[in-house]
Formats: C-alpha cells, structure tokens, sequence
C-alpha cells in the first residue's frame, strides 16, 4: 500500500534497484566460497556418495543464498514523490520510510571497483540525521543515479533558493580578513600544565613500586642482613624516607607528565573567527588544526575545573553537528581562559551569556541519589570486605568526601529557561554550564528511576545532535510536577523557536559584523 | 501513576498478543534448553525428568500471563499535532516527547507477528543521539500512517 496514488504523470510508480545488484553483493562473498571448495574435497576425501551429498549441499546452500538475496531486492523499492522521497524494504519485516525533501541536505554518488565495472553507482541520501544509513540505494545504474540526484535536488531547490539567499547577505556583511579571538601564550600553557597534574601516573608508579617489591629488588632486609644487626635501627629510618622520597618522586612524575601532555597538545593555541566560522590551531609535534562552523554549533559548555575552577579558570566548549567536511563532538575553543575571554567567544558562537541569576534550584532530594550510590553502596562493600579483612575497614574514613559531595549537589545544581535557550548548572567539584539554544533540542524525555518513583522525582533529560557521552545538559531529580511542567514548557519554546531546520535558522544569527 | 504529562492513550490490544508470543518463543528456547539440560543430568546423574524444565516452564508461564500485561499498559502515546509522546518502562519510566518540527525521518515498519495482529511500529528519526530513534510499537497501520503523513505535512510546512 503507498501512501499516495500517483496523480500527476511525471510521478513514476515505485522503482528497484538494478537486478546487477544481486550479482554485486554476491561477489565479496564468493572468496570465501571457493576457499571453502578445497576444504570440503578434502573432507569428504573423494568418497563417491559423500562427495556428491557435499556438492548438493553446496549447491543448495548457494540457491537458498541466492533466493534470500532475490527477495531482498524484489521487497526494495524506492519511489520520488513531490514532497519526499520513500523507501520500502524488508521480506517477512516490512519498513517503509519516508525522508522528506526539506530533509534532504546532501545527494551522494559513490562508485566502488566492481559497480564501476558494471555501470552501477550507490545513491546515498544524507539528511543529518542520527543514523548513518539512512537513505542508501545500493546500487541503481549511473544513468538512474545521475536522474534521481538532479530530481532530489530539483525537490528541494526552494530550501537551495533560500540558504543561498540568507549566504549572500551574511557575505556582504562580513569581511575577509579573521578576527583573532584567543591565543595562549607559553607563561600561561605552563600554568594551565600544573592543573592537569595526572593522578594516574602517580598509581602506576606506586603499581610499579609494588610490583619491583614484590620481585625482590627493593628487599632490604636481605641487603642489610650483609651489614651488622645493630644497624636495624637505621633500616627503619631508611624506610620511612624512602616512602617519603617515593610520594615526593611521584608528584614531582605527575606533574611533569601533566606539563609535557599539555604542551604537546595544546602548544601555541590560537583561535580566530572569519565569515562564520572559528578556526583554532594547536600542537607541537602534531599540529592540529580545526574549523568550526558557528551554524553547526549545538550548545556552548563552559567548564571549571574542581581547583582551578575555584582560581578564576574554565574552558569553553561547543558541541557540532557534523556534516562531510566539519568535525563532530565537542570542540575546545578556549582550554584555560578568564570569564571575560569567554564571554565574546560565547558572543561570537551565536549564543546568549549565562545568567546565573535566574538559574532555579532542583529538589534537595537530588542528595539522595548520590548519597546511596556513592556513600551507602561502598559502605555497605567495604563493611562486608573488613568481615574477612579487617583492615579494609579504615576505607570508611575516606567516605566523609563522597558524602559532602554528595550533599552539596542540590547547590551546585540548577537550569533556568532564558529567552532563547536553556541554561543547566551541574557539578560539584567540576561546573559545567550549558547553554542549548531551544531550536537544537531534538527531543525531552522525562526519566523515573525507581527510587525517583518513592521520593517522587524525575529527570529530564535533554537529546541534541552531535553529543557523546555522558557529560549532557540533562536536569536531575526535579519534583513530578515540576519535570512535567518543564518538559512541556521545553517542547513549545522547541516549537516555537522555529519549525525550519536549526542550520537554517543559524544562518540567520547576526554575523561578526553586526556583533563587534 | 504520578503526575501525567499529557493524558495517553493505551497501545492497541493486539500488541499485547504481539507481546506474549514473542515472550513465549524466548521461554520457549529456553525451555528447549533446559530440556537438553534434562536431559542430559538424567543420563549423567540419573534425576528426575523436570529437574530444571519445570520451574522454567511455570517461571516462564507466570511472566508471560502475568508479567506481560503489566508491560504493556505501561506503554502510552499521544499524538498533538505538534509533538508526539510516547511513554514507556516498567521499572524505569521513560515519557518522551518529539516536536515534530525536530523529526529527521519516518520509519512505519511491520513484522509478521505484528502484522496477524494487525499492528504497526512507527518509528522516528531525529538528529539527537541518544534519542536518535523514538519508537512507538502496537498501533494500528492505519494510525501510523495517519501520524507519517500529519508529521510529513507540517515538515512540509515550515516557513522559511
């Protein structure tokens, strides 16, 4: 059943992909097909009856193979509708998707060895989407390529019509020259070296230590036992500098590590901005150099770190969308700067400054949570561990930390609706402060755990496009009716903050002209 | 239920069907193995036939009668016109909710389980990551591609 009957003559019924097809997905497979000829002849070892059963197998095993291949196909079609083109696929698990044509960002022509060969061509239909597969026909001749490419994009050169248009203006506006923004200087990479002091490294050199003990090169008593008894009293001494001087070697390890990392990494870091786009360089040995589009921007994050946060630092972050030339993920635009370097970067990523002002608190019971599995559940492990070792009992003194963590996150927790955008402040020891502007919001979930249920609470949790991790704006343990009221709120200032796509509604924002 | 969203509506009732089979086929595998476990202690051990094959059986039946209701009413969905809602989960709830000026693609996809009971799976896409696929299982055919095309026209739609 199709959605819509074709009434005007230019729309063709439902197509398939070229029959060659079958013979192009069969072809990877069949090395593996004849590797497995040998080794069937010398299994059977040439017995007459076995032989023949074996050759039968193959053969049917082929067949079925290549029925399964045949229905694939037949069950594929793909039909260009005025307003979206659809795919229906599947034999037994029927899937009929439908991209719309104002979706349609991009219409990709890919040739492999073998479909050049035979004058085939992979038609991929790239939308920005999640999925990485989303519109692929795989494969329909050159000819039939060329004829599908020009009709998408004939579907939508009203939206082609519109981006060059709002391009041509921010061209106008803006220069060619770039805007240097932020640079780090060698004093100041030296100093932001010092707060990436590497614990890790401290744990590895104690493993180390642990480990040489253990192989008997740092036993001392064996060397001592060379020298007179009376000189025990020494060894004890020994022992106690040599801890300290091991605890002194390993800080001084990490902190060299910390330093050389950083240098390698971030080494003269400049960032500049020009006709929309930042572009930053950093590195030593490898030079690195990325281009961020402020329009691919999803959210702008500005993080404080737990002591040097504390001094007056953070860094500022963008989360993309990334397409076939831009990178994905969150980009640093600014590792260790002061809040008044970041706020004309914030300005210049097209978003509004963070108002801490209005941000609202969560419920107090956002402690709980924390508290049971960060205070109670170790508790209860290491009460259950000093049953059988005694001393694993002395952990429980560390515990006091993770509990005033714990108890201080309803503080340190907050969002706030602005205008254009919805803040989040999370973090105890480490800030983090989102900005995500409503028309990058892709979809609100609202999450009940079970201990939520009990104490009546709820998270909202925030979907954007290009995040990973688990780093994300989401807003914890909010009071039912308050997660229910934001969710709402959230979805109608999505809705309201323009239906058309977020990348059209960026190239829209005031350019650098207009701002400096 | 606590404090609702936005009032839902239930699934349709074949889907519960739709559940209970799949749940059966998974107890009925594992059923099949306990079997083979069966039997094999029988002849290994010499025990009783039912050893292990029992409580599966009676554990499996008691989640398929009485666990699979329980699921399925915990599924709900409205459809605004603006937005979709679907809520779901047992122990975990999850309400989540797409503007339909966010939705990237439409997906209405049919299984033969779902298809004799006569239900449908719409499934959609946005840019998100986590949430890249939002699916709404146990509707009517007929209601899935009401949804697609209400989505599909207001895309249509935008002002530019």
């Amino acid at each position: 059943m199709e959605p819509r009957q074709p009434i005007d003559p230019s729309i063709l019924p439902p197509r398939r992909l070229d029959p060659r097809t079958i013979l192009v997905r069969a072809l990877p497979g069949l090395p593996s097909a004849i590797f497995a000829v040998p080794f069937i002849l010398t299994a059977v070892q040439g017995e007459g009856l076995a032989l023949i059963f074996a050759l039968v197998g193959l053969a049917l095993a082929m067949a079925v193979t290549g029925l399964i291949s045949w229905l694939h196909w037949r069950g594929f079609t793909y039909q260009v509708l005025p307003d979206q083109l659809v795919i229906s696929r599947g034999i037994l698990n029927r899937t009929h998707r439908s991209i719309p044509a104002e979706r349609i960002q991009d219409v990709s022509i890919k040739r492999s060895l073998i479909a050049r060969a035979l004058g085939l061509a992979e038609v991929r239909i790239e939308t920005g989407g999640g999925e990485a597969d989303e519109g692929r026909l795989d494969s329909v001749s050159l000819d039939e390529a060329y004829r599908l490419r020009a009709l998408l994009r004939g579907l939508k050169t009203r939206q082609a019509v519109a981006e060059t248009a709002v391009k041509a203006e921010a061209d106008v506006s803006s220069g060619d020259e770039e805007t240097p923004l932020y640079r780090m200087a060698l004093p100041r990479l030296l100093y932001f070296g010092l707060f990436n002091f590497s614990l890790v490294w401290i744990a590895a050199i104690f493993g180390a230590v642990q480990y040489l003990d253990q192989t008997q090169v740092f036993d001392w008593g064996r060397w001592l036992d060379l020298l007179d008894v009376a000189e025990r009293e020494l060894q004890a001494r020994l022992n106690v500098m040599l801890a300290i001087g091991f605890v002194g070697l390993a800080v001084l390890l990490g902190i060299v590590v910390g330093l050389v990392r950083t240098v390698l990494r971030y080494h003269d870091f400049k960032l500049a901005f020009a006709e929309g786009r930042f572009r930053y360089s950093c590195g030593l040995l490898t030079r690195t150099e990325v281009v961020v589009a402020q329009r691919q921007i999803q959210l702008g994050l500005i993080e404080r770190g737990a002591v040097s946060g504390r001094l007056g630092w953070g860094a500022f972050k963008v989360q993309t969308l990334g397409s076939s030339d831009h990178v994905s993920g969150r980009q640093e635009l600014a590792p260790f700067a002061r809040p008044t370097e970041i706020e004309p970067l914030v300005v210049h990523a097209g978003l509004p400054p963070f108002d801490q002002c209005l941000l609202r608190s969560v419920s107090r019971w956002h402690a709980a949570g924390a508290c049971l599995g960060s205070v109670v559940l170790p508790a209860v492990i290491v009460l259950v561990a000093s049953l059988y070792f005694p001393l694993a009992a002395s952990l429980l003194l560390v515990l006091p930390v993770p509990l005033a963590v714990s108890l201080l996150r309803p503080r340190f927790h907050g969002y706030a609706l602005a205008e254009t955008c919805l803040n989040v402040r999370r973090g105890v020891l480490k800030q983090r402060d989102w900005t995500v502007p409503y028309g990058n919001i892709q979809s609100v979930t609202v999450r009940r755990g079970l201990l939520q249920r009990w104490l009546g609470l709820a998270t909202v949790r925030i979907d954007t496009a290009g995040g990973r991790g688990i780093n994300g704006p989401h807003i914890h343990d909010l009071s039912d009716d308050k997660a229910a009221e934001l969710a709402l709120s959230l979805v109608h200032r999505i809705d309201a903050s323009g239906t058309a796509e977020n990348r059209i509604r960026f190239d829209n924002t005031p350019s650098v002209a207009d701002i400096s | 239920m606590t404090a609702q969203i936005i009032p839902l509506q239930p699934l349709e009732r074949g889907y519960l069907n739709v559940l209970r089979v799949r749940s059966a086929i998974g107890w009925l595998t594992l059923v099949a193995i306990a079997a083979i476990a069966d039997g094999v202690l029988q002849w290994r051990v010499d025990t009783v036939f039912g050893l292990v094959t029992g409580p599966v059986v009676v554990f499996g039946a008691l989640s398929t009668i009485f666990l699979v209701p329980g699921r399925w009413r915990r599924w709900g969905y409205a459809f605004t016109d603006r937005e979709l809602h679907v809520a779901q989960g047992w122990l975990t709830q999850m309400h989540t909710i797409v503007p339909v000026s966010r939705v990237q693609h439409i997906d209405v996809s049919q299984g033969p389980i779902e298809r004799s009971a006569g239900v449908a799976t719409l499934i959609l896409h946005t840019a998100g990551t986590e949430g890249s696929r939002v699916i709404l299982p146990g509707i009517s055919r007929q209601r899935a591609e009401e949804i697609r095309d209400a989505i599909r026209g207001r895309i249509s739609d935008a002002p530019w």
